[in-house]
């Protein structure tokens, strides 16, 4: 079943690529980065992963940030699925390099100084911990899991090639936001764990992301059982593979992939991810302190 | 104060820069005469909405004929405790007054601004079961094909998905609902699911750093071929727009201007639009928010009235 789960997907990815390299999220759309990067993980290794990442490394700005599509001329979360990908790949160079520095000096503008100071002489009460530092999905914008997540997950990968001494104190700082704005139940949604002050549910899909980020972390061994939990249970195709991968990352059993591909590229390229290339998300062990 | 209140006061010149702002660029509408808002009573979902609904937009004289239309529903996070969207009725019936009505093409689209899985979202608010077609005409905007448009508040341009740039009238099939930042979310608010995700995230937090009421303001002038039903049959009141309680309302209300529908359905909610500070920025620039200058038909509002319970900071807000 594994198998022919996995081979029908990769065959859509080959039948659906773009011919400039990229996915759309539907097939005959435009290409974009968040399609465009899972599926050139989902066929790592195929000479279509290398066609995505030369129209990817096309979408890089001066920067060293990437923008999410040819016409979007924007600074994007994005960035850390390339750099994920040149990781992977092998690929240190200056690309790989602009890369990680564009991630390590970018942080949600809620931690500014002025917002600090201000919750500091009571101006306003934060709903989150303005010491920490997660990651925005485009500048000037707050902090949110999934970005934060997956920059998390592109630095640890980078760390053995970047001798930069701000990596290890920002990692510290990511894995702190994330686990400060879990909901109560154990998962997490997009990021606010209540609004004004009433418990806001997690969501089935953001706490398997946010897991992915938090590997060989001691303090979500209980998100690892609610993300379990919710596996089992009848959650959306894009939960499922989210779940899938944070439990395999987290060393425990996943459910068996199940269901017809569909039209949904990005989708797609993640169920094909969640089967094999997922280990292309496998950080290392828990940063030091 | 909390913290998205506090970025929002900081983040973008707020309100002032209201001052000088002109309404729509290039296609200013009058606004010095009456406004047509229609109220229908519907007093559940049973009722035969699609006759309500075309009873209503005959009222507001709108014609669709040939037109591409683009139905908005508010589709943001699914309790099945409470009643966060437009209920799947609503839209089916829609779908089905347009189609009568003559328009060339109908479609449904929506960008939820929390959840990433738009079709999973729809099918637990039943629109995928119950919706005839519903992933044939369904596009979800978070992920549509986008286009560049100049002049939104002070961040010079906005990424817009295509689907509804190029629709030839969008219809808000909006939620009468409390908000806890806005006061009220209803067919000017539920633009925000126009914004794409693949450009802003989820959220789109983007608009909250614009300022939330300037970003209403924006999105509808920027979508001037606008026509809004809001879903008031069961709205929703106290802590909303994801945690609030059912408030059954009993009523549609449709109208080509969009602030006078939203101002006719904060006084239905006994929430006086004075006070809602997009409605302000939007009155004599969009649309018309006085009630004598709104011309009102079917159901007159004394009639329909039924206050929604209002959390702490909105109590002052309360109509007289």
């Amino acid at each position: 079943m594994g198998n022919l789960y996995l081979e029908a997907r990769l065959d859509a990815l080959r039948r659906t690529q773009n011919p400039d390299g990229g996915w759309g999220y539907f097939s005959g759309k435009q290409s974009w980065l968040e399609p465009t990067a899972y599926a050139a993980l989902a066929l790592h290794g195929e000479d279509s992963a290398d066609r995505a990442w030369k129209l990817l490394r096309s979408w890089q700005n001066a920067n060293g940030s990437w923008r999410p599509s040819t016409d979007v001329q924007i600074e994007s979360w994005g960035t850390s699925l390339c750099v994920t990908i040149a990781a992977a790949r092998g690929e240190y160079g200056e690309p790989f390099q602009k890369g990680v520095a564009w991630l390590l000096a970018t942080e949600g503008i809620e931690a500014n100084a002025l917002a600090r100071l201000a919750a500091k002489v009571g101006l306003f009460k934060p709903d989150r911990n303005l010491s920490y530092r997660g990651w925005p999905w485009k500048p000037n914008t707050s902090s949110w899991v999934e970005p934060t997540s997956h920059a998390l997950v592109a630095l640890k990968q980078s760390a053995p090639k970047i001798a930069d001494r701000r990596l290890n104190n920002r990692l510290l700082l990511g894995h702190s936001q994330l686990l400060d704005v879990r909901c109560r139940d154990g998962g997490w949604n997009y990021g606010s764990r209540a609004a004004l002050e009433v418990d806001l549910p997690s969501y089935p899909e953001t706490t398997g992301i946010a897991l992915v980020g938090l590997q060989h972390h001691a303090a979500v061994a209980d998100s690892v059982e609610l993300a379990a939990r919710m596996a089992r249970e009848n959650v959306s195709p894009l939960a499922r593979v989210w779940l899938t991968m944070a439990l395999k990352l987290h060393d425990r059993e996943a459910p068996e992939p199940e269901g017809e591909v569909t039209a949904d590229l990005l989708l797609t390229a993640l169920e094909a991810l969640s089967c094999a290339h997922y280990t292309l998300f496998k950080t290392g062990g828990e940063i030091g302190t | 104060m909390m913290r998205r209140d506090f970025v929002t006061l900081t983040g973008a010149g707020l309100l002032a820069g209201y001052a000088g702002f002109e309404g729509g660029k290039g296609e200013r509408r009058d606004h010095t005469g009456k406004a047509s808002v229609a109220v229908v009573k519907a007093a559940s979902y049973s009722t035969d909405l699609a006759k309500r609904m075309l009873d209503g937009i005959r009222e507001c004289g709108l014609d669709v004929r040939g037109q591409k239309i683009l139905l908005k529903p508010n589709l943001v996070e699914f309790d099945p405790a409470t009643c966060i969207n437009t209920d799947y009725r609503v839209v089916a019936a829609a779908v089905e007054v347009f189609q009568t009505l003559g328009a060339a093409e109908v479609r449904i689209g929506e960008g939820p601004g929390h959840r990433r899985d738009t079709y999973a979202l729809a099918e637990m608010a039943r629109y995928r079961s119950e919706v005839p077609r519903f992933d044939e005409s369904f596009v979800d905007l978070n992920r549509d094909n986008v286009s560049p448009i100049q002049g939104f508040a002070d961040r010079g341009e906005i990424y817009l998905p295509n689907t509804a740039l190029r629709a030839d009238l969008i219809v808000s099939l909006a939620k009468m609902k409390t908000h806890h930042w806005a006061g009220a979310t209803l067919s000017m608010k539920n633009f925000f699911g126009l914004v794409p995700g693949c450009v802003y995230g989820w959220p789109k937090n983007e608009l909250h750093h614009v300022g939330i009421d300037r970003s209403i303001v924006e999105l509808s002038r920027i979508f001037r071929h606008n026509f809004a039903i809001v879903d008031g049959i069961i709205g929703m009141e106290g802590n909303g727009p994801i945690q609030g309680s059912p408030k059954a309302a009993g009523v549609l209300v449709m109208g080509s201007d969009l602030p006078a529908v939203d101002a006719t359905c904060c006084r239905i909610m006994g929430i006086d639009p004075a006070r809602v500070a997009y409605l302000q920025m939007a009155s004599d620039r969009l649309g018309i928010t006085e009630e004598g200058r709104i011309e009102q038909r079917g159901e007159a509002i004394r009639e329909v009235r039924t206050n929604f319970e209002l959390i702490a900071p909105f109590r002052e807000y309360r109509l007289a």
